[in-house]
């Protein structure tokens, strides 16, 4: 007997269409300006960083950074020097904020944050996908453009570059805007907030380039030319990290290059 | 039906060699994709710990002058440092750093130290340290900003500048303030109105006592509006400018602005 290739969920699909400008055009140049920007805002922020490796005011302590007066590694950083790097930060935040604020005024003018505002029932779908990941449940849930652990990173990730952002000014300029550094608890305070929403904004993002290459490489050149072919979506595959990176009919022993229907047919095994 | 034969051979062939060609431009994009990955990679990879590209130089310089027109409109007067009620001084762990291989101290036998105050100025003086003390004093408590990061806490006594400016009566083309040292060539210019900031002080004491050789004395600039590198020590004079003059660390690459 065959199993069923196509599992309640999927059979749900609208039938698989090869989307031509999956993501925007200003979304996908945003993207890559951000990674451009955030990559060089990270490396020369650690540089700045390892000129003082720690957070504590000069004659008291931290209670909260376990790795006090320990400088991160050279090659994790940009800039050469501590006035090299302070450069760097100084000139690319503006490419960052500017960049962030088109982005925010696109998606918000478009109604593209619709796909990506957390919603009731979005708990629920979290754990779905989790449970599907961890190979309790079967198969991929169907959750929309993005399922609701994408949704959860995507939404995040803006906000927490909002906080980088306020917190960085923060510590630019701790005299001239007192009140914003007072906002985030002190300079030394917002020296921290700065330095570990650089650290949750990385881990996201590390956590999204694995995601597509593990369960999606099909999506990078929706974000590069904008084309998306459905047929490969993991959701079709029933992809989960490095599972069915190929789609159904092309893992078949069929020769038939033909695209596949609609609804794939019955799974060989 | 021979020619027909042919003919099904010749579709065959090129069918195989479209499959083919096929194929090719798939491992082709394939490669284009690990070439590319690849060379992105290697720039990542290269540009980390440099300095980055050195075009991009002029561009950094077009920022920090930019910046320091958007440090300059958000620079107030009235906006004051206050150190935290509940946060500590540094005292001794207040660090000090000198551009001289030793801590540079004032050679008395070269005679007493005195401030010259001069330049574009309608009355330029000479102050003693006497001088300085019997001028109104200002005792702040406050926090120091430097560069590298960290912030340290301490009070600092000393003749606001603007006073000190008051007795010389600066030109109105002086629009910069230049601090220079005993220290070699250790000097730092200033904006106008960030030297005539009422924070702005020539120091001559640090936490209850005389400034100390490691932290600058027997006089330096201090400020909190300022980065550490700024507030330069072992003040010996004070020159009023049409122009900026650079600064031993802006020199070096810091920028020239340095406010908070």
């Amino acid at each position: 007997m065959t199993t069923p290739l196509v599992a309640a969920d999927a059979a749900e699909l609208p039938g698989p269409r090869i989307e031509r400008n999956r993501h925007a055009p200003i979304v996908r140049v945003t993207h890559w300006v951000a990674v451009i920007a955030v990559l060089v805002m990270a490396g020369s922020g650690l540089r700045i960083f390892n000129a003082y490796p720690a957070f504590h005011r000069k004659g008291q302590t931290f209670c909260c950074y376990p790795f006090e007066g320990r400088a991160v590694p050279d090659w994790l950083t940009f800039g050469g020097w501590l006035g090299g790097a302070r450069n760097w930060h100084f000139a690319m935040m503006w490419v960052l904020v500017v960049n962030g604020l088109v982005y925010l005024g696109y998606v918000y003018l478009r109604g593209e944050w619709r796909d990506l505002v957390p919603r009731r029932g979005d708990i629920r779908d979290v754990t779905q996908m989790v449970r599907f990941y961890l190979f309790i449940r079967r198969d991929h849930p169907v959750q929309g453009k993005y399922n609701a652990l994408q949704k959860g990173a995507y939404f995040a990730m803006p906000w927490i570059g909002v906080l980088i952002v306020l917190s960085g000014i923060a510590i630019w300029k701790p005299v001239e805007l007192a009140p914003l550094t007072a906002l985030f608890g002190g300079y030394v305070w917002a020296r921290y907030w700065h330095f570990m929403g650089m650290v949750a904004l990385l881990g996201l993002a590390a956590g999204h380039v694995f995601m597509v290459f593990a369960v999606d490489p099909y999506v990078l050149p929706s974000m590069i030319t904008g084309r998306y072919d459905e047929r490969f979506a993991p959701e079709r595959r029933n992809g989960r990290p490095f599972y069915h990176l190929l789609p159904r009919w092309a893992q078949s022993s069929s020769p038939d290059p033909t695209p596949p229907p609609s609804v794939s047919p019955p799974n060989p095994q | 039906m021979a020619d027909a034969r042919d003919l099904e051979r010749r579709i065959a062939a090129l069918t195989e060699r479209i499959a083919g060609t096929h194929a090719g431009r798939a491992l082709d994009r394939r490669r284009f994709l690990l070439a590319g990955g690849g060379t992105i990679g290697a720039a990542f990879l290269a540009a980390c710990g440099s300095r980055g590209p050195k075009s991009a130089q002029r561009i950094l310089n077009y920022a920090e002058r930019k910046n320091e027109t958007v440090e300059r409109a958000l620079f107030r007067h009235t906006s004051m440092d206050v150190a935290g009620k509940h946060a500590r001084d540094a005292g001794d762990a207040f660090p000090s750093y000198f551009i001289a291989p030793s801590v540079p101290v004032w050679d008395a036998a070269s005679g007493p130290w005195t401030l010259e105050v001069s330049g574009m100025v309608a009355a330029p003086m000479r102050f003693s340290l006497a001088d300085l003390q019997r001028m109104p004093s200002v005792t702040q408590r406050i926090n120091h900003y430097c560069v590298e990061g960290w912030q340290a806490i301490a009070s600092w006594t000393g003749v606001r500048l603007r006073d000190v400016a008051a007795l010389v009566r600066p030109a109105p083309g002086a629009r910069y303030v230049d601090f220079q040292s005993f220290d070699d060539d250790y000097h730092e210019s200033w904006d106008l109105e960030s030297a005539m900031h009422p924070q702005t002080l020539v120091a001559y004491g640090m936490d209850g006592a005389f400034l100390g050789a490691a932290h600058g004395g027997p006089a330096r600039i201090h400020s909190p509006i300022k980065l550490g590198y700024k507030n330069t020590k072992y003040l010996t004079k004070i020159v009023f400018l049409p122009a900026r003059n650079g600064g031993y660390w802006s020199d070096q690459g810091y920028e020239w602005y340095g406010g908070t």
